[in-house]
């Protein structure tokens, strides 16, 4: 009844801002005090600053506050990230928050249903599971998984527990499918995680390339930035460099497709070229950069158990040279399907001393089974023409979730990290150690499981007990099937903490009703080192809690009050200035609880009240100590590292009988696994539902118009799902593009579980399939 | 069991008077414009019956100069609707 | 009231206006081999018309057109207009004459008016659609009705971007419509300079039932 109730009082208030829009129509400059009346309100709105709730960009957004409800978004004019403008999703966010279905209640699992229950019997029950566990299957049989959205103190928290506490290194995040790639790439190129480069570069470059990467749909903010750019500068191009043409082909100058996974062998002719028209900017390239090369044929980690360990060996600049012999334009014009010319082009805007490029990229480089490779490949490109830490030189790496970098990559919430340093380190397990008042010996030396690992634990039994936060891996898994079977066998027992039911909810044994955004206290860091405080809008509905305070009365209830003391009101404060002890150095110094919540966000490193725009260049960044212009500090030997690394297949690429490319991605509209932006009404009935890109002669080889279903077919599974011809994107032959957000259509039955084999990260944009009209 | 608005006119002087006159009849609410002499009124009534002897008490309002409909929403036009919806 | 309006005039005019707005002749430059240019409801369109219309012509208004006028020249919302003003009697039809003025609109003494702009100027055969009205009288009269045009400016929320509310088909640019000079009163924009129309407004049909999102049953 309810339901029917509020659909109706939404209807009514359209009906008279209807009427009021009409009236000021009429009448310019109407005013109406009472307009909120009927919603029982006093129809003044407080305007409250938070980040975004979705993307990795991290608009600044202005939350609108009327009694104890969100009632509009604006762009926050104050954040320079997006200057008072917002994407149709973040316009929209605060209704995500008010789905029918939204959880409110705990619920435990008895005699196979699940019963709503007080949440102080769930969390109970979760901590004596976890005794009990622990008791019986060891310390490594309990795991938490969580998200880029976690706020940074839930990933804090998460991390302070189970590697300080408990002294398991069972944590993942979400991340690893979607950042892992890009950590790796960092660090073997540079030593030090994240982007040297700011949102600023956007207005100071001639050239952008985005490399596998739509972001007219996934970044559009930063999108409608650049456009804005290049219209203002008249000497500005984009070239959009990709494997499927998209709405972001469509605003660009020029599109230049490439077969899956050859992106490696153009890069590296980009190289190629570069050196062999002597583009190569020598004076950088002697004093800041050194050559290093690593294993090859490193697999795909398909296999249970797979492991892997790189190894970097140095060499000269004249042995990378004989490395690209290999990578001549016509020779990678055969693998890549990209012309020569092409390729050319490419290298020469890159090379032309007087263009400033910034590359762009996201899940294109970053879900790939040479993640880490490819990353390091477009390193090498910047750093061999020394265009890269100034203005509109820059390598940028962008994110999908809303802390990604802030919760997973700073906190460091995977199975080898600590906040500051890995586990493997001593320095670094005394440093948590003294930092979270525990024994060091509790901090285990060796990393446990990757996620595509831990949930294969899970599913041979390793691992017993895991508790979800903020994510929905029944959707997102690569190969679901298995890990969908794993997670609901006997004996396991899944903890979920969410906002609404889910695929994931249904194999929880306890459902933790979330608060969810601005219902709680928290900070998000966004892909340029920005972090972003809001404080706690509206309050959560029922028994939702955030889930950093979940943690902390699971952790009182496992014993450690002393570790997790902090009163509600001001617990968040608190985490954060302890966590802050962790960085505090001029390469990464964060800044203070008082500061955030003053500002829209603030950069990182913070030194001396002051933020760092570009990091490595002495003109901005205070961690600069070498006398010279540029100062990779990351690296022991101060350099910045060119890696050889060459061009190796995917794991799995079409053949006779799976003759097509299955791609996998996101479209404006929703937000990943679609479990908020479906419940807003103008996102749903935008994009009601998936659906399979196929290639328009394709289809009418398939005798398949638009609309009609198709089955496609892998190795793994099969799905049925309506096909779009010609819709909003459009795959080359013999490719076909999904949207996963759709939880009817679950494409990850059919995708394939290999992974970078040094980040560990899956790619969900290769794998073969084989189409049937349904 | 449609839902609309309009903006109604009231007599000169008789703003207060019709707001309040409004907000008595069932299934009425109506908020004034601070600085012009017009209110927003919207309806929402449970069938065809109970709207259309509405709507005729609406036209004999006798503090009421004009009526004019802003925004119209019918739940059984969109029940019926809802069939073909998926695309 | 009576206002002479000849050919001439206006294409005087329209030369006039092809330096004051880029043109939307440029090609689909970006389309790779074997991928059609028209996908995702020809978005490119927007890009391109974005890229290539100076500021102060997405910025000025008139403020002539207005939605009683607009819809005065159709039967119905979505139908195509009729032709409003004189038109020679040798009249051909070619694009070129129409599309002087309605390629890129700007300024047209002879109406005093600035001329409205095509969303779809790639379609050359105007007099398919768009007709003029030589006599008033009816040959039978009809029982026409229409339905009432969407409501404009619905926000979901107070101050969020309202939704498109009508089909993209053959309304693929927003910038044709919505910005500049000519454009209806009641839904130009003040933004034009966003140029990324759909990255803010997504398009929820008022003439299609509002879906409601439930899980899938299993």
């Amino acid at each position: 009844m309810t339901v029917k109730l509020d659909r109706r009082s939404f209807i009514k208030s359209a009906a008279a801002t209807s009427a009021v829009a009409t009236a000021a129509s009429l009448f310019p400059g109407i005013s109406f005090a009472d307009w909120k009346k009927q919603t029982g309100s006093n129809g003044m709105i407080t305007w409250k600053k938070a980040p975004c709730r979705f993307c990795g960009t991290g608009c600044g957004v202005l939350v609108g506050v009327s009694g104890d409800r969100a009632v509009a978004v604006k762009g926050d004019p104050k954040c320079s990230v997006n200057k008072g403008l917002c994407c149709v999703k973040g316009y929209h966010s605060v209704q995500a928050l008010y789905g029918k279905d939204r959880l409110t209640r705990a619920q435990v699992r008895k005699n196979g249903k699940m019963v709503e229950v007080p949440v102080s019997e769930a969390l109970d029950l979760i901590a004596a599971k976890m005794k009990e566990t622990i008791k019986k299957h060891g310390k490594d049989s309990v795991a938490i998984y969580g998200s880029g959205q976690w706020t940074i103190p839930d990933g804090y928290v998460a991390s302070k527990l189970f590697k300080g506490c408990i002294g398991t290194n069972n944590v993942e995040a979400n991340a690893r499918l979607c950042m892992a790639s890009a950590v790796t790439g960092f660090l073997t190129s540079f030593g030090l995680d994240e982007p040297m480069g700011c949102y600023e570069d956007i207005e100071n470059a001639n050239v952008f390339v985005t490399w596998g990467n739509n972001m007219a749909e996934m970044h559009p903010v930063l999108f409608s930035r650049m456009l804005a750019a290049r219209k203002r500068k008249k000497d500005v191009i984009l070239i959009d460099f990709a494997t499927r043409t998209t709405r972001t082909s469509q605003a660009a100058d020029k599109s230049i497709l490439f077969r899956p996974q050859t992106d490696l062998a153009v890069a590296n002719a980009i190289c190629h070229e570069i050196i062999r028209n002597n583009w190569v900017n020598w004076d950088f390239v002697n004093k800041h950069v050194s050559f290093h090369k690593g294993k090859t044929n490193i697999g795909y980690g398909l296999e249970d158990h797979f492991a892997f360990k790189d190894k970097a060996e140095n060499m000269t600049f004249e042995e990378y040279k004989e490395f690209l012999r290999e990578y001549t334009p016509e020779k990678v014009e055969k693998i890549s399907g990209v012309p020569a010319k092409d390729i050319r082009y490419l290298a020469s805007l890159y090379g032309d001393p007087k263009k400033k490029v910034t590359s762009f990229w996201c899940m294109g480089m970053n879900q790939h089974t040479r993640g880490t490779w490819i990353n390091n490949l477009v390193y090498n490109i910047h750093l061999l023409v020394g265009k890269i830490s100034t203005p509109g030189n820059s390598p940028f790496s962008l994110t999908g979730q809303p802390s990604a970098c802030g919760t997973v990559r700073e906190v460091g919430t995977l199975t080898h990290k600590l906040p500051h340093g890995v586990v493997m380190k001593e320095e670094a397990r005394k440093m948590a150690a003294e930092i979270w008042d525990v024994p060091v010996s509790n901090i285990d030396p060796k990393p446990t499981y990757h996620t595509v690992e831990m949930f294969r634990a899970l599913d041979r039994g390793d691992i017993r007990f895991m508790w979800i936060q903020v994510t929905n891996p029944m959707v997102t898994m690569p190969k679901l099937k298995r890990y969908r079977n794993g997670a609901l066998k006997e004996d396991r027992f899944i903890v979920v903490s969410d906002v609404y039911p889910t695929p994931t909810t249904d194999v929880a044994d306890v459902i933790l009703p979330a608060a969810m955004w601005v219902e709680q206290e928290g900070m998000f860091g966004n892909s340029e080192r920005r972090t972003q405080h809001f404080e706690q809008i509206v309050p959560p509905p029922g028994e939702a809690m955030s889930d950093t305070w979940q943690i902390i009365e699971v952790a009182r209830r496992l014993g450690f009050e002393k570790q997790f003391p902090w009163g509600k009101d001001e617990y968040i404060g608190k985490i954060w200035e302890e966590y802050r002890r962790f960085h505090a150095s001029p390469k990464h110094n964060m800044a203070p609880y008082e500061v955030l919540k003053k500002r829209s966000g603030v950069q990182w490193p913070f030194v001396n009240g002051r933020e760092t725009r570009w990091r490595y260049n002495a003109k901005y960044d205070p961690a600069v100590s070498n006398g010279e212009e540029f100062h990779f500090y990351g690296k022991k030997d101060n350099r910045a590292w060119i890696w050889a690394r060459p061009y190796e297949p995917a794991a799995e690429s079409p053949d006779q009988e799976y003759n097509f490319w299955l791609n996998t991605g996101r479209v404006i509209e929703h937000w990943h696994t679609g479990s908020m932006t479906r419940r807003v009404p103008i996102l749903h009935n935008a994009v009601p539902s998936s659906y399979v890109e196929i290639n328009p002669e394709d289809a009418a080889e398939l005798g398949v118009v638009n609309g009609e279903m198709v089955k496609i077919i892998s190795r793994r599974g099969e799905i049925v799902m309506p096909a779009s011809i010609n819709g909003r994107g459009v795959p080359p032959r013999g490719m076909v593009f999904v949207p996963f957000f759709d939880e009817k259509y679950l494409i990850n039955e059919v995708t394939l579980d290999a992974f970078c084999p040094i980040s560990k990260q899956p790619d969900y944009k290769k794998c073969a399939v084989r189409l049937e009209k349904a | 069991m449609p839902i609309l608005s309009y903006i109604a006119g009231p007599r000169e002087g008789k703003k207060q008077e019709l707001l309040e006159e409004l907000n008595r009849l069932n299934y009425c609410e109506a908020f004034p414009a601070d600085n012009v002499d017009i209110l927003i009124l919207v309806t929402d009534t449970p069938d065809k019956e109970t709207e259309e002897a509405l709507q005729k008490r609406l036209k004999h309002m006798k503090n009421m100069e004009s009526l004019s409909m802003t925004f119209g929403y019918n739940d059984e036009l969109y029940e019926g609707e809802r069939n073909d919806s998926e695309a | 009231m009576k206002k002479t309006d000849t050919l001439m005039g206006r294409l005087g005019l329209g030369i006039a206006s092809l330096c004051l707005a880029g043109a939307m002749t440029a090609g689909f430059a970006v389309a790779a081999p074997g991928i059609p240019h028209d996908f995702d409801s020809k978005g490119e369109k927007i890009f391109n018309r974005y890229n290539e219309t100076p500021l102060p012509a997405m910025t000025g208004t008139d403020g002539k057109r207005t939605l009683n006028t607009f819809y005065e020249l159709r039967q119905y919302p979505g139908s195509p207009p009729r032709i409003p003003h004189k038109i020679p009697t040798s009249f051909s039809g070619e694009i070129f004459e129409c599309i002087s003025c309605h390629g890129r609109g700007g300024y047209v003494a002879e109406l005093d008016a600035y001329a409205p702009v095509t969303p779809h100027p790639e379609n050359e055969a105007c007099f398919q659609c768009h007709v003029p009205r030589l006599t008033e009288k009816l040959f039978v009269e009809n029982d026409w009705q229409s339905i009432e045009p969407p409501v404009i400016g619905r926000p979901q929320l107070g101050g969020s971007p309202p939704p498109i509310p009508h089909s993209l088909q053959l309304r693929e640019d927003c910038i044709a419509c919505h910005t500049g000079n000519g454009a209806v009163a009641e839904i130009r924009v003040e933004h034009g300079s966003r140029g990324n129309c759909r990255q803010c407004h997504v398009p929820m049909v008022a003439t299609k039932p509002v879906k409601e999102f439930t899980r899938p049953s299993k």
